[in-house]
């Protein structure tokens, strides 16, 4: 009797007995989806198409100040590192607006939370686990611009040390500014779980306040109260970046430069404010977790 | 942080109680959601009952970590909830009763995802996730987004993201809810199947006490965060020692059989088509003389004999029996 092939064996039910992850690997997978989702990558095609229109739109002028750079030999970048973020910062706010409520209203929205905090990791590492994948993606959208600026330069043979003391005066203040957008747009969406109201609620965050901010500070600076435009600068994340990028010599020019005690205090502030956000998000995931 | 890389979990015999609590307290203000319960959970499946608030949920959260006691103490697979929190988190599974898929991803994606935030690997959660969503039934569905899923479908994703990660122990809350009388037998099996052939220990929880009966091996019964009962389900369902008959015919038979048993010193009362009959005095109660007597009554009185069953217990007697001691 000859043996019959292709037979489909129902193993039953098999165990487990590999290796399991720590908590910190696990982190950093919860850490690299969280990445990946916010530019749409894992997720629906659809849902791809927005942070890379905006990365285009924010790229576009760099590359063809690079063009101009190369071709004609100008002895210097005509736009500083910073300020070049400064200048797009409203495609940054849009990013921010609508990319935070992936990570931080979805999960809630859809209480699949309870699934993830029913898991090893606690509702804290999971909060901040969000907001770094956030962070480190406004840093890779404000530095694919900033890093293309930086090779046009070095195409361009311009003086290296100058250069890269631009480069490592912008990446600091972006990093600083990622985090507290991260932090703020964070809390936003965590709160306001429709899409769409968390969008708006950013939005003003981050680019009505801006405008705001930026008239008070031009208003006092045509008034002779530069003390008020420098507090003003407090109030919104662009203002702090703006200030400091000019204390700094970053190469922004904002109407009322802060002095180098308001800078600290700017800097602080920033600190405080993302440390805030954060706790506050940790609140929020722990409360929702429970319920 | 804790846990540590590259762990191996092996299997050790589970004999011993998988969830044990003592004193178990969790008041919200003045609301008691669970009062100084202290209760043992075995290996195998462990219904746990009671009405809506009796305090199940809230038992299952405490015991995650997810919620903490007012006072109380409680151990999972031998961690303690307050200091073990995450090692227990790593051996447990949980499908919650509401609501909790994105509609936006598919089953498979999402039980590979949860299964990486179980602390599996990418092969193996793939793997894993395949096999289990074939287990809880759910086939060429699983590549689709799960916002177009049934109820049905809905709870075998969640039942599935529960078990990908071959935990010791799954916490089931109502996982029978919303689903219609098919489906509801088909998961009722599942949790049969994941506590004998799975060798998965459950602790499943429902409203409904008859559909626990059928798949638990022991059960807890829960009333206003009390503990009202906590014994193997063969002890609800024994034998009460009292006999039922049907006859053929309407309630004028059954009323007429049951007078003529009563003439014959048995102690008859009417439940529903039925005669039931108390445990027979002790003349008649030797050598099966009571079933030789009804045959005969019936015989005499010319009615066709349909059914004739020792009675048993039910799950909803304990709250009677509970109700009548408060």
């Amino acid at each position: 009797m000859s043996e019959r092939s292709g037979v489909i064996h129902d193993l039953g039910y098999r165990h487990y007995d590999g290796m399991r992850d720590g908590t910190a690997t696990i982190a950093r997978t919860l850490f690299v989806t969280g990445l990946r989702h916010t530019y749409g990558l894992g997720r629906s095609g659809k849902s791809k198409i927005l942070p890379f229109i905006l990365l285009a739109m924010a790229t576009l002028p760099a590359a063809i100040i690079v063009g101009v750079v190369v071709l004609t030999g100008l002895d210097r970048l005509p736009v500083s590192y910073a300020d070049y973020t400064h200048q797009v910062q409203l495609l940054t706010s849009l990013y921010a607006a609508a990319q935070a409520p992936v990570l931080f209203s979805r999960d809630l929205r859809h209480r699949s939370i309870v699934l993830y905090l029913a898991r090893p990791l606690s509702s804290s590492v999971f909060a901040v686990t969000r907001w770094l994948s956030l962070t480190t993606s406004l840093l890779i959208f404000m530095w694919v611009p900033t890093l293309l600026l930086f090779a046009g330069a070095m195409l361009a043979g311009l003086d290296k040390s100058d250069q890269l003391e631009g480069l490592l005066k912008a990446a600091a203040l972006q990093l600083l500014l990622a985090a507290l957008v991260a932090g703020l747009t964070g809390l936003i969406s965590s709160v306001s779980l429709r899409r769409g109201f968390a969008v708006v609620g950013s939005v003003v965050a981050l680019i009505v306040l801006s405008g705001v901010v930026t008239s008070v500070q031009a208003i006092s600076d045509s008034q002779d109260a530069d003390s008020i435009g420098v507090a003003a600068g407090l109030l919104s994340p662009w203002s702090i970046y703006g200030g400091l990028g000019d204390a700094w010599h970053a190469g922004v020019v904002t109407f009322t430069p802060p002095g180098s005690a308001w800078a600290l205090a700017y800097v602080l502030f920033a600190v405080v404010l993302t440390a805030l956000c954060v706790l506050g998000l940790v609140a929020r995931f722990r409360k929702v977790g429970s319920r | 942080m804790a846990g540590v890389t590259g762990e191996l979990t092996g299997r050790p015999p589970t004999n011993q109680s998988v969830v044990s609590t003592a004193g178990l307290t969790k008041h919200y203000g003045t609301v008691h959601a669970l009062t100084d319960l202290t209760v043992d959970v075995g290996p195998g499946v462990t219904g746990l009952v009671g009405a809506n608030g009796a305090g199940k949920s809230t038992l299952i959260k405490i015991l995650l970590g997810l919620l903490e006691p007012t006072s109380g103490r409680a151990s999972v697979l031998g961690h303690d909830i307050e200091h073990a929190s995450q090692e227990i988190r790593r051996l447990v599974g949980y499908m919650p009763e509401h609501d909790c898929l994105p509609p936006d991803v598919s089953a498979s994606d999402f039980v590979v995802h949860m299964a990486r935030m179980s602390g599996l690997g990418a092969s193996p959660a793939r793997e894993r996730a395949a096999d289990v969503l074939r287990h809880v039934g759910l086939d060429e569905e699983r590549y689709r987004p799960m916002g177009g899923y049934s109820t049905g479908m809905k709870q075998r994703a969640k039942l599935a993201q529960a078990l990908v990660h071959d935990p010791r122990l799954v916490f089931l809350d109502e996982p029978t809810n919303g689903l219609d009388p098919a489906a509801r037998t088909d998961m009722l099996r599942l949790v049969q199947r994941i506590g004998s052939e799975f060798g998965i220990a459950v602790l499943v929880t429902s409203h409904l006490l008859g559909e626990l009966e059928q798949v638990s091996d022991h059960v807890i019964v829960l009333d206003g965060g009390h503990l009202l009962r906590s014994s193997a389900t063969t002890d609800f369902t024994r034998q009460t020692g009292n006999l039922l008959v049907e006859v053929v015919g309407t309630e004028a038979e059954r009323d007429l059989l049951g007078e003529a048993l009563a003439k014959r010193g048995l102690t008859c009362r009417p439940r529903g088509t039925m005669v039931a009959i108390d445990p027979p005095p002790p003349e008649l109660a030797e050598g099966g003389a009571t079933h030789d007597l009804i045959r005969d009554v019936a015989a005499d009185l010319g009615l066709g004999l349909m059914r004739l069953e020792p009675d048993r217990g039910h799950l909803e007697d304990v709250f009677l029996e509970g109700s009548a001691h408060v």
